[in-house]
């Protein structure tokens, strides 16, 4: 369990960020550029010593308003947005740098098993000034866990590569971040990586936390500034089904629900759990089922809350599909137009969903 | 070469090398202290330290000169501590030399390490080293250049020390007497062949140091861009 509480008066702007997260499992901080992310991750590593308030991870007590663990004393794995190796070190020496300095015994068959599962065996003896992006962060994610963190804590690790590095290595995190022990925190501003990688998220605006809870929770919260912006979204979890449609995949999400996306490149194999996000503006609202419409994702749903207007004229429905949450945003005409209400049964059209 | 050159050859040596590492060493932490520091006083420190840049060698060699005389603060701390006078001796040479020479060690070091920026050392100690250990596995790898470049300036540049040297040092044969000021001696004795020996020789000696410095920061240079 992480138990945060803290203040710090920065020149531009004051944090002042409340929030709890369990102790296991990907807790996504999320907001806009300047909320104060990345000041509320340095504060948590310990690496802004005007720091006040109170912080506590799995038990142990980093902050309190008498004392203040210095950050060598953490035990926090850090990963910057931009490269971070030592330049002089080869990348083994890298790897084993905070390793080294455990008091404990290097058992070398655990760091081969690491290196092997984040695909660094290759770049061993070279040095970090000519590894790609993605190496270099998989080279820096390998040396924070050897140093066998209590926390993770993760900068918008994906933000400085180019396009093909960032899928290849969000795709690592999402197996890799779940098999860890520790909890990571993960700064974001794509709503992609949110839906990907989190179990738990905590919204952050103008430097305090707005809302904190596990994934689900937080996106249903109509009252957001996540909501109410146009990057609503949710997210609903299924299997990838052995049924084909051309040009199409198929995916359960448990009490017959159906949902098809189109095949992206990346073939999926039936059985696959996966993860879809579905943004809010990309779901309708009908009375009636529609018939024969080019929209294949038709479900029935119940209305269970109408959230207010926002600055642009339109509305966040939230809809209730068998126990899963789904946003829909509707212009504010088409709710008075329809006359919609909580509690009404309605048909969701989804126009389209992203695999995850 | 006679005797005198050699044993002046020798004292300009041991002169220039006992600067260099005093230098190094005090230099260390408050070059660190000037990088890294918000502190209001830093410009006032800084600015002292550049003095010997710009004032005459022998202004200061005047300053130090009174400071070792008997009533003088350092004449007075010696002697009360029993010890020898400094003026006209190597000591007393180390001390101006320590001070004219510093703003050329401390420079390179000050940039070297305020090019290091924070993030090495941040990520270092969220790895578990603690500030001692950042100093030595992080900044001093990571400023060799700016060590080379400290050392190798504060080196030529006491060996071409002259105002001061002859303000404190006089020119005592065996004692205090340095090649420059043996060169001097020579054009005044109108020796010019052993002036020639012995300024060819800084020329040559001075030229092939800095030749050294440019071509390893080309070198660095030439790596990193690769």
């Amino acid at each position: 369990m992480i138990e945060a509480a803290v203040r710090l008066q920065k020149p531009e702007f004051l944090l002042q960020a409340e929030f709890s997260a369990p102790g296991r499992g990907v807790t996504a901080i999320y907001g806009p550029s300047g909320c104060g992310k990345t000041t509320l991750l340095r504060a948590i590593a310990g690496l802004e010593p005007n720091t006040e308030g109170r912080l506590s991870v799995n038990g142990e007590s980093w902050l309190t308003p008498d004392t203040r663990l210095a950050v060598e004393k953490r035990g926090v794995g850090l990963i910057f947005q931009h490269p971070s190796l030592f330049r002089q070190l080869t990348v083994q020496e890298n790897l084993l740098y905070g390793r080294k300095r455990l008091k404990k015994a290097i058992n070398p068959i655990e760091i081969n098993e690491l290196i092997h599962s984040l695909d660094i065996e290759a770049l061993l003896t070279r040095y970090p000034d000519g590894l790609s992006g993605g190496e270099t962060q998989r080279v820096a994610l390998g040396r924070a866990l050897l140093a066998e963190p209590k926390l993770l804590l993760m900068d918008e690790p994906l933000s400085a590569l180019e396009q093909n590095s960032r899928t290849k290595l969000m795709s690592l995190l999402e197996k890799f971040l779940q098999q860890l022990d520790i909890p990571v925190l993960y700064v974001t501003h794509s709503s992609e990586e949110v839906a990907r990688l989190a179990n738990n998220l905590v919204l952050l605006a103008g430097g305090s936390v707005t809302h904190s809870g596990t994934i689900g929770q937080v996106l249903g919260a109509l009252d957001s500034d996540l909501s109410r912006s146009d990057s609503a979204f949710s997210v609903i979890e299924g299997q990838v089904s052995e049924k084909q449609l051309p040009g199409l995949i198929c995916v359960e999400c448990g009490a017959g629900i159906e949902l098809q996306v189109p095949r992206s490149d990346g073939g999926y194999e039936s059985g696959a759990r996966v993860r879809l996000r579905i943004r809010a503006r990309d779901v309708s609202v009908c009375l009636e089922q529609p018939q024969r419409s080019s929209i294949l994702n038709i479900l029935p749903a119940i209305i269970t809350e109408v959230g207010a207007t926002a600055d642009n004229g339109s509305r966040i429905v939230k809809l209730d599909i068998d126990g899963r949450a789904l946003l829909s945003k509707i212009s504010e005409y088409s709710v008075q137009h329809l006359g919609l209400r909580e509690g009404q049964a309605v048909f969701a059209q989804i126009k389209s969903a992203a695999l995850l | 070469m006679p005797a005198a050159d050699l044993t002046a050859l020798f004292i300009t040596l041991r002169l220039a090398a006992t600067t260099t590492l005093i230098l190094l060493v005090l230099g260390t932490p408050l070059a660190w202290w000037l990088a890294t520091t918000r502190a209001r006083g830093r410009s006032v420190i800084e600015a002292i330290i550049a003095l010997p840049l710009v004032l005459p060698p022998t202004v200061l060699g005047f300053y130090l000169l009174l400071a070792f005389s008997p009533d003088g603060p350092i004449g007075a701390t010696t002697a009360a501590l029993g010890l020898p006078s400094m003026a006209f001796s190597f000591w007393g040479l180390v001390l101006g030399s320590v001070i004219y020479s510093m703003p050329f060690v401390l420079q390179p070091l000050q940039n070297s390490f305020a090019g290091l920026g924070t993030g090495p050392l941040e990520v270092a100690a969220t790895l578990g080293a603690g500030p001692l250990d950042r100093f030595i596995s992080v900044v001093l790898p990571l400023s060799k250049m700016g060590y080379l470049t400290a050392a190798v300036l504060g080196f030529a540049h006491t060996l071409g020390e002259f105002g001061v040297v002859l303000m404190i040092g006089g020119n005592i044969p065996g004692q205090t007497q340095v090649l420059s000021i043996a060169i001097y001696d020579h054009v005044e004795a109108l020796e010019y062949s052993r002036a020639h020996w012995l300024a060819a020789g800084l020329l040559i000696s001075s030229f092939l140091v800095l030749l050294m410095i440019y071509g390893a920061n080309r070198r660095v240079h030439l790596m990193r861009s690769a």
